[in-house]
């Protein structure tokens, strides 16, 4: 597995770090500031991926990745692996919008997924409402929370690219549980037919959806209820 | 016309503000015959409660919710200004529009007190306005005359 840790064109070493769907704490981030800063950092970039960019002299590198350790940080993996996953922050605490935890299923999505081998890059987000801040369709594995502990789930996106393409609905209303046991499938099915550097998307395009469409009791629809039955009982008060 | 939307959070007290206005002109205010949930002000002003209590801007399943047995007289300046409340909180989500919005929630309340159907948000204020003008002319300028106040 390659680490984010890349050569620039003035001399640089680019180290990519990887936190939890981009959430730090105060203290990793002051550590993180602490860090950079002892480590000659030249600048710090936010990526497209919720990773962080510390550009640094190459000399420095070694010991800066050491250190992330002690804050709990990690260098990003690269290369044809499961990349850092995005995540809004749909959770109960904190965007009003969202209708389900987004975020700690992102941050449970990558600690077990992160760095897994596979065709070719394999990228991953979770949105907790149907806008789709993470832009979801896009990725090569979807999340979009549909409310009361159902999602949806899109395969085959991609974002970048001269053929950019959105992703395809494999499952609707599916529970949280059934959302791992869907990505496991597809990323069985993703190292079984790709050939070696075929995206997702690419491999879904020459094979047919069929062949990664998960079977009908992984994507069995978990009944919505009614209403929201806090407003319910709220509303009838 | 001005820009018709708040800037930062949705103020749902200024919503509230406009519900409360039908509350303090009703009959059945404070007797055993005020029923919220059977009621469009009530069950508006109960969305409101709700999710300012929760910290939320949606309600899911909560448009199915909404009552279609309200046949009380409403008058339509006041539905005018309520409907202006909602357009300046709206944040045009456009594509993305949720029926369960609380905004949306409070606008088809009051859509429901005086049209016999509802308008299917185009998820922006300018479109809307076009569309409640189609649906029910008089209420529109009312409306326009409402923004342009502000």
């Amino acid at each position: 597995m390659g680490q984010g840790i890349f050569k620039q064109k003035n001399g640089l070493y680019a180290v990519d770090v990887a936190a939890a769907c981009g959430v730090l704490t105060p203290e990793q981030l002051t550590g993180l500031a602490r860090l950079a800063a002892e480590n000659n950092a030249f600048r710090v970039k936010m990526t497209t991926r919720q990773t962080m960019v510390v550009l640094l002299p190459p000399e420095n590198t070694a010991a800066f990745k050491e250190a992330l350790e002690t804050l709990k940080l990690r260098v990003a993996p690269f290369g044809n692996v499961v990349r850092p996953v995005k995540a809004c922050a749909g959770n109960t605490a904190l965007c009003p919008r969202s209708l389900d935890d987004a975020l700690e299923l992102g941050i449970e999505i990558q600690e077990r997924y992160l760095g897994r081998p596979v065709p070719k890059d394999f990228k991953i987000a979770v949105a907790g409402c149907p806008r789709g801040c993470t832009d979801p369709h896009c990725a090569d594995f979807g999340v979009i929370a549909a409310g009361q502990g159902r999602f949806h789930v899109a395969v085959g996106g991609m974002g970048g690219g001269t053929r950019p393409r959105h992703g395809e609905i494999v499952a609707r209303d599916i529970p949280r549980d059934k959302v791992f046991a869907l990505l496991e499938y597809v990323l069985e099915r993703f190292c079984a037919l790709a050939e070696p550097r075929e995206k997702l998307g690419r491999a879904i395009e020459r094979l047919g959806l069929a062949a990664f469409r998960p079977p009908a009791e992984m994507t069995a629809a978990e009944a919505a209820p009614a209403a929201d039955e806090e407003f319910i009982r709220f509303l009838q008060d | 016309m001005e820009n018709v939307r708040s800037v930062g959070e949705v103020n749902l007290a200024a919503m509230d503000a406009q519900m409360e206005k039908f509350c303090l002109n009703c009959d059945f205010r404070d007797t055993p015959d005020c029923r919220e949930a059977a009621c469009l002000t009530g069950f508006a002003r109960k969305v409101l409660k709700f999710a300012a209590s929760r910290g939320i801007l949606d309600i899911p399943g909560a448009a199915k919710l909404l009552p279609d047995q309200d046949f009380k007289p409403y008058y339509p300046e006041m539905i005018a200004a309520g409907l202006a409340e909602t357009c300046r909180q709206c944040r045009e989500c456009r594509d993305n529009h949720s029926p369960d919005c609380v905004i949306s929630l409070v606008r088809r309340s009051l859509e429901n007190m005086i049209l016999t159907e509802n308008i299917d948000y185009p998820g922006s204020v300018f479109a809307y306005l076009a569309a409640v003008k189609e649906k029910n002319p008089d209420l529109a300028a009312m409306l326009a005359k409402q923004l342009k106040s502000r």
